[in-house]
């Protein structure tokens, strides 16, 4: 191991696949975001009927034998299961990993698989616990329960497409896609691993939705500053909370030697990542903004660049009134007066104005936006936005240019925070 | 790209401190005792009503106090997994010498716990309102005690630990994982300390699946035995502290025992069954015993999984075959889930320790209950009494649902040379 870890190996994204509530098309996903489309609409999939909040970002319509073909049998899988499953074979596919390959891999060699997820298959979970109370035991089915471990989606992907590899799940609420992308990319620069597809994934269901809402932390659960209504928008002066939403996207890590040997096509470099844990969990301000700062400085330090070097930053805020405000300051820290614009501003959007919190998806969504950023040179606005007063960040209402290194934040919701330094790949170069 | 290491990173992690509570034991030296002692945590299930099941033991914590083990936060306010991954991990620190209040960088401290299922409790009480037709009942206390990964945020911010958090819920493979990703944060100089390990409440949710499952022993677990009937799950928190070999010795620490290296790998074969020659967990050994720079026959024992399912056992002796040749017959294997039960994402953690108290005390624990030999489980067990062995190198394995597979070497710290 000592060996090894002294090897310099980088990593790069060769691939990505998504579903979320714009689609399930990077391309598309980001020409939407530019033109300031939203995906968070009224619930269909449960009744929020009676409750102050009704909108939030949903899959609609999703057919899993779309991306999972008639022939298999999916009913193993739960719906989580198969939402990241339909992911994963597009970000293998994207990368150009066919079946072939993945069975062909040299013990040592497998592709491994890192998701992140907040809550896995809750749904599955709820449901088989009420049935076993409701009919008794022996209605409580054992394929569910093989779905009420928090590792089920990760495991079912890995039975689906074959893969051998590492295979881990990280839980870290709104950050977990991030620290999955992380500890994906430390088994590559490690040498455990040469290809890993690492991502996130949270699908939206009554428990979570109930819950968060009952928590006041969803738009429209407590009243909004001007009036009723639901606000989900980042940064903005009247917003009153998060659009829950769903999401599964997944991108494919490579070792760079390893994928170019192989003519593999290169998005984008990790070049560096960093967390930090805030212990008052929001409860203190300035430590929760520090948290922030200091898991940007650690992304940055790991990368080996200064703070001027970030040309892009997409952030995690969602419309949570104090941790909107958290995350701002730490940016402001960590980047210094460009953050604000001067001299020369280091543009800033926050995509979950469109999107939602889609939890454990949601930072990978970021990540796969910036991959398209650079293809288009567009960053997506904040439709809507009103920005609160005083808040030092470059925010804009409307798309704008960017380009150059792209940080990507995230925050849990219970005091962890991460952060991604991302490269161009040689297209956007 | 380029790694900043820490100062003291030298790339040799030792394991400093153990803490553990459960169904036979707190902390490390009772843990210790009761399986040397050979005593077992069962009883019949008093968490929720088993009437409706066949079968009807646990291995539940009694007794349990959270206010004797968290200070800082408000012990009611936690689930049962953060309450006992708290205890651990107190435990862990004051068994290493060290005073969370009075760390040098808070900053550079971090935790790295596993689960199976984070708080079922929680999700339970919001089911039982759901079928009262009582929605009212559901609180804000849900999402803030719900989500699995919780248990590393109440343990860090108990401790006011402000470095790598993080959550692995690997099923029962988790505690080993958890200790895993810590080594690396460790070793990429990340951070100078870490807690890690696993947790798990009781649970109706895992006790009713387990017994669906006919994985449920209804008198006695029994690893190995032919007439072995399952396994007994339970509840409990491992939790250990790591830190760089330098950073020990600087500061005088205790040494149980140092990481030589740990192998992941998927069966990508079945969600509740093994691969059936046991292909995964063969993997996974040989990619620990490679990144330890050791052949198989430097192992001198090996932690099982061993449940006591009719299935696991056999599959688990097929792998230790395949991987360790010859030497198969000469290494003793034991399983303290006869005595623990299945603590599920604690298992492995809880393991883990016990691995590091047998290289340190070059003692093992017995697998108790082991009566009448199973042709197919042919290897040395260490049946029903420990055995006093000198252990330079032990192997921890675990396995979980969605076929995770991890192996973790521990073995003596010897002096750099």
């Amino acid at each position: 191991m000592s060996e090894m870890s002294r090897v310099s190996r980088r990593v790069v994204i060769t691939g990505a696949g998504l579903l979320s509530s714009l689609g399930d098309d990077a391309a598309a996903l980001h020409a939407a975001l530019v033109a300031g489309e939203s995906g968070i609409r009224p619930i269909t999939i449960f009744p929020t009927a009676g409750l102050g909040c009704v909108q939030g970002g949903e899959i609609r319509d999703f057919d899993a034998a779309a991306y999972l073909g008639a022939e298999r049998n999916v009913r193993p899988l739960d719906r989580l299961s198969r939402l990241v499953a339909a992911a994963a074979g597009r970000a293998l596919a994207g990368a150009g990993w066919t079946p072939a390959d993945l069975a062909g891999r040299p013990e040592g060699h497998e592709v491994g698989l890192v998701l992140g997820t907040m809550f896995c298959g809750l749904r599955t979970i709820a449901e088989f616990d009420r049935r076993n109370l409701t009919r008794g035991p022996s209605y409580a089915s054992p394929l569910d329960f093989a779905n009420t471990v928090i590792n089920a989606a990760a495991g079912q992907t890995a039975i689906w497409h074959g893969l051998t590899g590492v295979n881990s799940t990280v839980a870290g609420g709104a950050a977990s896609g991030l620290q999955a992308i992380a500890q994906g990319a430390e088994l590559i620069r490690s040498g455990r691993a040469d290809a890993v597809l690492a991502g996130g994934a949270d699908e939206l269901c009554f428990e979570t939705f109930y819950g968060f809402y009952r928590a006041g932390q969803l738009c429209g659960s407590v009243p909004a500053t001007s009036g009723g209504g639901e606000f989900p928008i980042p940064f903005d002066a009247r917003r009153n909370g998060f659009a829950l939403a769903e999401g599964a996207a997944l991108v494919m890590l490579e070792e760079a030697d390893a994928a170019a040997a192989r003519g593999a096509r290169v998005l984008a470099e990790v070049r560096g990542h960093g967390t930090a844990f805030d212990s008052s969990r929001g409860e203190d301000d300035a430590r929760a903004s520090r948290a922030v700062a200091r898991a940007i400085a650690a992304a940055l330090a790991d990368a080996g660049v200064e703070a001027d070097a970030v040309g892009f930053v997409s952030a995690a805020a969602n419309g949570s009134v104090r941790g909107d405000r958290h995350e701002a300051a730490g940016l402001a820290a960590a980047l210094g007066p460009r953050a604000a614009g001067v001299p020369a501003e280091v543009p800033v959007t926050a995509i979950k104005s469109m999107l939602g919190e889609s939890l454990g998806a949601a930072a990978v969504l970021q990540v796969i936006d910036a991959l398209e950023t650079w293809r288009d040179g567009r960053l997506p606005g904040i439709p809507g936005l009103e920005p609160e007063p005083g808040l030092p960040l470059a925010l804009a209402g409307h798309s704008r240019r960017a380009g150059g290194l792209a940080l990507v934040d995230a925050l849990g919701f219970d005091g962890v925070a991460a952060a991604l330094l991302l490269g161009p790949g040689e297209e956007a170069r | 790209m380029t790694r900043t290491p820490g100062p003291l990173s030298d790339g040799r992690i030792v394991v400093t401190g153990i803490g553990a509570v459960t169904p036979v034991g707190t902390g490390r030296a009772e843990l210790w005792a009761s399986l040397l002692a050979g005593r077992s945590g069962f009883s019949p299930v008093r968490t929720f009503d088993t009437s409706r099941h066949t079968v009807h033991l646990g291995a539940e914590i009694h007794g349990f106090r959270p206010e004797d083990h968290v200070r800082t936060l408000r012990a009611t306010r936690l689930g049962r997994a953060s309450q006992l991954a708290i205890a651990a991990a107190r435990l862990a620190l004051a068994d290493a010498g060290l005073d969370a209040e009075r760390l040098d960088d808070p900053e550079r401290a971090g935790v790295s716990m596993g689960t199976t299922s984070g708080e079922p409790l929680e999700i339970e009480r919001f089911d039982d309102a759901v079928l009262a037709g009582d929605l009212e009942r559901v609180g804000p206390e849900f999402i803030a005690l719900y989500p699995c990964h919780v248990i590393a945020a109440h343990v860090a911010a108990e401790l006011g630990f402000e470095g790598d958090n993080s959550m692995i819920p690997a099923a029962c493979a988790a505690g080993n994982y958890a200790i895993a990703h810590a080594v690396d944060v460790l070793r990429g100089g990340r951070a100078d300390l870490m807690l890690a390990g696993g947790a798990d409440a009781f649970s109706r949710i895992t006790y009713t699946g387990f017994a669906r499952l006919g994985a449920i022993a209804p008198e006695v677990c029994q690893p190995f035995d032919r007439n072995r009937k399952g396994m007994i799950p339970g509840e409990g928190a491992g939790v250990v502290v790591l830190e760089p070999l330098a950073r020990a010795r600087a500061r005088g620490a205790v040494i149980y025992a140092e990481v030589a290296g740990y192998g992941l790998s998927c069966d990508a074969h079945h969600m509740t069954a093994a691969h059936p020659e046991g292909d995964g967990s063969a993997r996974a050994m040989r990619r620990a015993l490679a990144e330890s720079g050791l052949e198989p026959a430097a192992v001198d024992y090996i932690s099982a999984h061993g449940t006591g399912t009719p299935t696991n056992d056999r599959l688990e002796t097929i792998a230790v075959k395949r991987v360790f040749g010859d030497a198969a017959r000469r290494v003793p294997i034991s399983s303290v889930k006869s005595m623990l039960g299945h603590t599920m994402g604690a298992a492995s953690a809880i393991e883990a320790a016990v691995c590091a108290l047998v290289v340190a005390n070059d003692v093992i624990p017995p697998t108790m209950n082991l009566v009448e030999p199973d042709p197919e489980c042919d290897l040395d067990y260490v049946p029903n009494a420990p055995r006093e062995r000198r252990v330079a190198v032990a192997m921890n394995n675990a396995y979980a649902f969605g076929g995770n597979n991890a192996s973790l070497i521990l073995k003596k710290c010897e002096a750099a040379v």
